[in-house]
């Protein structure tokens, strides 16, 4: 059930049909509610183990109304708090052990509950935003089962807006059409194409260590760098095309998550289309806090682009510490700031020698772009080593043949990265060219109920007749 | 792809936000959209199905129209001097030619040529070289090597058989004995343990009969609900054992199951009757197994002792084995040297030979590629490996008389 499973869908589907029994927001916010906590009784069968969870949303909700109440000085404690508290539940490894709860615990969703209660706080604490969340509405949003396992992380009053709704959001056969294919192109990127990439990675890494010739050893590793983005990708944003077509059948719209990733031609640009709504709030709750706070203490105009630059560096670092407890990850934090902060500077660089209008023309060459486009999935693929290995396996890896073998390895990456990303591109504007008065035929929805219809059925033979099951949905684990 | 389509759903999501209603579905589609996906379906299925028969071609006759299926006596036997023209989906066209003895030997069965040293080989379809031209399988390359390695003239007769697994080959060891060895090599699979008791396949008839048996326990049921929920399981499972058994789905296995990490870990999910010899602590059942084996092998042993010829036993993997040794890591739990340890101390404890060839498989990268995907027998590049293999074992001093000359 915590995964894209058959299952979750059907579940999905059931609440969403119940939900639509009535349009009294009553009866709708009732059946997201019960149909969350079901979710959760579902993944586990035990109470006992949903202790700390509650501990942690009514200590949440408690900060939550101190600052509703006026109680400004609070907000900087009940965040504290809420914070300090997360990192003991989930057991960071710098903590030492002795501090942590002994018995088995209920963590699944408790890095998103995070965001959402911090946002409440941090909201709440606005003068210009003054409103009440009640209990009721709080454990609806925090516990919402389709933005639970993974996100997408939603803003409250987006939220509210169309679950509390009076008249809820239009629901009619096209957009029930659209999210059902929605689903299925969801269902067929996790379970086929997630499950085929992680065994291109998985078949990779263990020829690492074989006694291979060296061409066929190159091959492997470039291979085992190229197939994971891909495999996350597929994993990830397959997860969250259900989760939301989920949702808009519960009338809910739940914000994207992805935005075409490998297009971007920078890292900047990446992470504007990657994990978008983790990357938008820690933009709004860290990087532009920051930075205001910086340039109040420093007034220099000269070093404003810098402050900049190094608040991008500390928001991304963090972007890559919050997605593990371990040692790993901060190398992973350190790889996301550091290319954010270096792309930055770059472009300063380039503003500053070929001057505001030529950087600008310089910045459209599409021979440029594709290169950008190629470095930035070249350089993400090196920074997912430290995503998804141990340092055991990262030493077996990169051990496994000489530095100068790595940099050809990685300069293959990037120029083929640099072609294929070129000629999709070039293939997708003109295969969406082809137009008729409605709109691209491709978007057409003769054209999604035939591609839906053989998606489906390749997921089916997949999942049903050759019993492979999907690799777990990556950010689960967060 | 993914990408037009986020455009499109927020566009939709958008005209949401403003209040927009939902443009009416013409008529039409209510029956054009449904009917567009079925013919998808339908085309696809069949175009798959086809490139899927093109590509995995079998032949109409199989290889048990040579053999006798039905005398317990003396379990699976080839039918004296027939000749069978067998292809199964991912082999090519093979000849399975019987001597007079009913063996897949290459030869005639009957005295050693003059100076040559004879090993007898049994066991089952491993042995006999299932889906491999004769000339390919190791039992036909063996000689070849260990003459090599050795300087001796060596010839090797093979008494192997399809479904002669580890309790047939006590029945069938005076086969062994007649062909008058110098040595009796067992070569061995997991699958000649797991079936250490079988003599003889069940009956088409029997199969048949027990769906009826299941339908008339069904229609038997309390309830009409109980009823109607067994035949649908008998129906769905019935409806899911066609698809199963569609050529698609084999094309689809055989491409997947080229990746070594699908293949393992699908094989370990198989259940504990076919992949429980992989785990360090065996099960109850695979326990009985080894009991079984541990008799037929005493028995074997002392019939080889009481001719004076050595018993020889080798283990030779499995695919998933085969992958899991050559990855070097397995899953906590798991062990895919368990057996082989089981089936030594088995052979040793009655005064048998044990060889061992797993370890090289450690050198071999990916050695699955060497069997057949799907049907898990050694294709011909495997069986040149495994004859290299057990040349070398054998050519060590294992057994006396193939020792290499210096």
């Amino acid at each position: 059930m915590d995964s894209a499973s058959f299952q979750f869908v059907m579940f999905g589907l059931a609440a969403a049909m119940l939900s639509n029994l009535s349009r009294s927001r009553v009866w709708r916010s009732i059946v997201l509610f019960i149909a969350s906590i079901a979710f959760l009784a579902l993944l586990s069968h035990d109470p006992i183990v949903f202790l700390p969870l509650i501990g942690f949303l009514l200590l949440g909700y408690a900060g939550l109304l101190l600052v509703e109440r006026g109680w400004s000085k609070a907000m900087v404690f009940s965040l504290l708090a809420v914070i300090v508290v997360y990192i003991w539940l989930k057991k960071y490894t710098f903590l030492p052990e002795g501090v942590f709860l002994r018995s088995a615990y209920f963590t699944l969703g408790l890095s998103y509950i995070l965001f959402r209660v911090l946002h409440l706080i941090i909201e709440a604490g606005d003068a210009s935003e003054r409103r009440h969340v009640g209990l009721g509405a709080y454990l609806i949003y925090t516990l919402n089962f389709t933005t639970l396992v993974s996100g997408p992380i939603q803003r409250y009053d987006e939220f509210a807006r169309d679950e509390f709704a009076i008249e809820p959001i239009v629901l009619g056969p096209r957009t029930v059409g659209l999210q059902l294919e929605r689903i299925v192109r969801g269902f067929f990127k996790v379970n086929v194409l997630a499950m085929l990439l992680h065994a291109v990675q998985e078949d990779a890494l263990a020829q690492m260590s074989q006694p291979l010739p060296l061409p066929q050893k190159l091959f492997s590793a470039f291979r085992l760098a190229v197939a994971y983005p891909f495999f996350l990708y597929a994993n990830f944003s397959g997860y969250i095309d259900i989760v939301i077509a989920l949702a808009r059948l519960m009338r809910v719209r739940l914000p994207e998550n992805f935005d075409r990733p490998f297009s971007a031609s920078s890292f900047l640009d990446f992470w504007n289309r990657w994990h978008i709504t983790l990357s938008t709030w820690l933009k709004t709750y860290v990087y532009n806090p920051l930075l205001m706070a910086l340039m109040r203490r420093i007034s220099s105009v000269a070093l404003e682009p810098l402050l900049g630059v190094f608040c991008f560096f500390v928001t991304f670092f963090l972007v890559g510490v919050w997605h593990g407890r371990t040692s790993e990850f901060v190398v992973f934090g350190i790889l996301q700031g550091g290319g954010i902060s270096i792309n930055k500077l770059w472009q300063l660089g380039l503003a500053r020698g070929l001057g505001r209008k030529g950087y600008k023309a310089f910045a459209k060459n599409s021979i440029y772009i594709a290169f950008g486009r190629g470095l930035t999935f070249s350089w993400f693929a090196f920074s997912t080593f430290w995503f998804w290995a141990n340092w055991k396996q990262i030493d077996k890896v990169f051990t496994a043949i000489s530095i100068a073998q790595w940099l050809v390895v990685w300069l293959a990456i990037w120029l083929s990265a640099t072609v294929v990303l070129s000629i999709w591109e070039v293939l997708r504007a003109a295969l969406l060219s082809i137009k008729t008065a409605e709109g691209p035929v491709l978007t057409s929805r003769y054209a999604r109920v035939v591609y839906a219809s053989a998606l489906g059925l390749a997921a089916f033979v997949i999942t049903f007749l050759l019993n492979q099951p999907a690799p777990d949905i990556v950010y689960k684990a967060f | 792809m993914n990408d037009a389509h986020l455009r499109f759903d927020r566009g939709a999501a958008a005209g949401d936000a403003e209040g927009c209603r939902e443009r009416k579905l013409p008529l039409r589609d209510w029956l054009l959209l449904p009917i567009l996906s079925l013919l998808t379906i339908c085309f696809l299925a069949a175009v798959t199905e086809s490139i899927a028969r093109r590509m995995f071609s079998e032949s109409k006759t199989d290889e048990e129209q040579c053999w006798v299926l039905n005398d317990p006596t003396t379990g699976v036997r080839g039918i004296p001097n027939s000749v069978c023209q067998v292809k199964i989906p991912e082999s090519q066209l093979t000849e399975y030619k019987y001597n007079s003895c009913g063996h897949r030997a290459g030869m005639e069965c009957g005295p050693r040529q003059p100076g040559a040293y004879r090993i007898v080989m049994t066991g089952s379809s491993f042995a006999m070289g299932l889906a491999v031209p004769r000339e390919q399988t190791f039992a036909a390359l063996l000689p070849q090597e260990l003459s090599q390695r050795t300087g001796h003239k060596v010839e090797l007769y093979n008494v192997g058989m399809g479904y002669r697994f580890a309790h047939s080959v006590a029945l069938r060891f005076d086969d062994a004995l007649a062909a008058k060895p110098d040595v009796i090599l067992w070569a061995a699979s997991p699958m000649d343990i797991e079936q250490s008791s079988f003599v003889v396949p069940a009956s088409q008839a029997s199969a048949g009969r027990g769906l009826w048996i299941r339908v008339h326990e069904a229609l038997g049921r309390e309830s009409a609900w109980n009823k109607a929920r067994s035949l649908w399981e008998i129906a769905s499972a019935g409806l899911f054992s066609h698809l199963e058994a569609s050529r698609t789905v084999l094309m689809l296995q055989h491409f997947l199951y080229s990746s070594q990490s699908l293949y393992v870990s699908s094989y370990l999910r198989g259940g504990d009757e076919h992949s429980g010899f992989l785990k360090a602590e065996p099960s109850a059942d695979w326990k009985n197994r080894l009991r079984q084996t541990d008799m037929d092998v005493a028995n074997m042993q002392a019939r080889a002792s009481a001719a004076g010829i050595p018993f020889v036993t080798v283990l030779l993997p499995n695919r998933s084995q085969a992958a899991m040794i050559s990855m070097g890591e397995w899953p906590a739990g798991y062990d895919p040297y368990k057996l082989e340890g089981e089936l030594r101390s088995i052979v040793t404890s009655h005064g048998g030979i044990y060889i061992d060839i797993l370890p090289d498989f450690r050198n071999i990268p990916n050695p699955e590629r060497y069997y057949f995907p799907v049907d898990g027998h050694p294709d011909a590049n495997g069986h040149a490996i495994i004859a290299g293999m057990l040349a070398k074992e054998l050519a060590r001093g294992a057994v006396p008389g193939l020792r290499a000359t210096e």
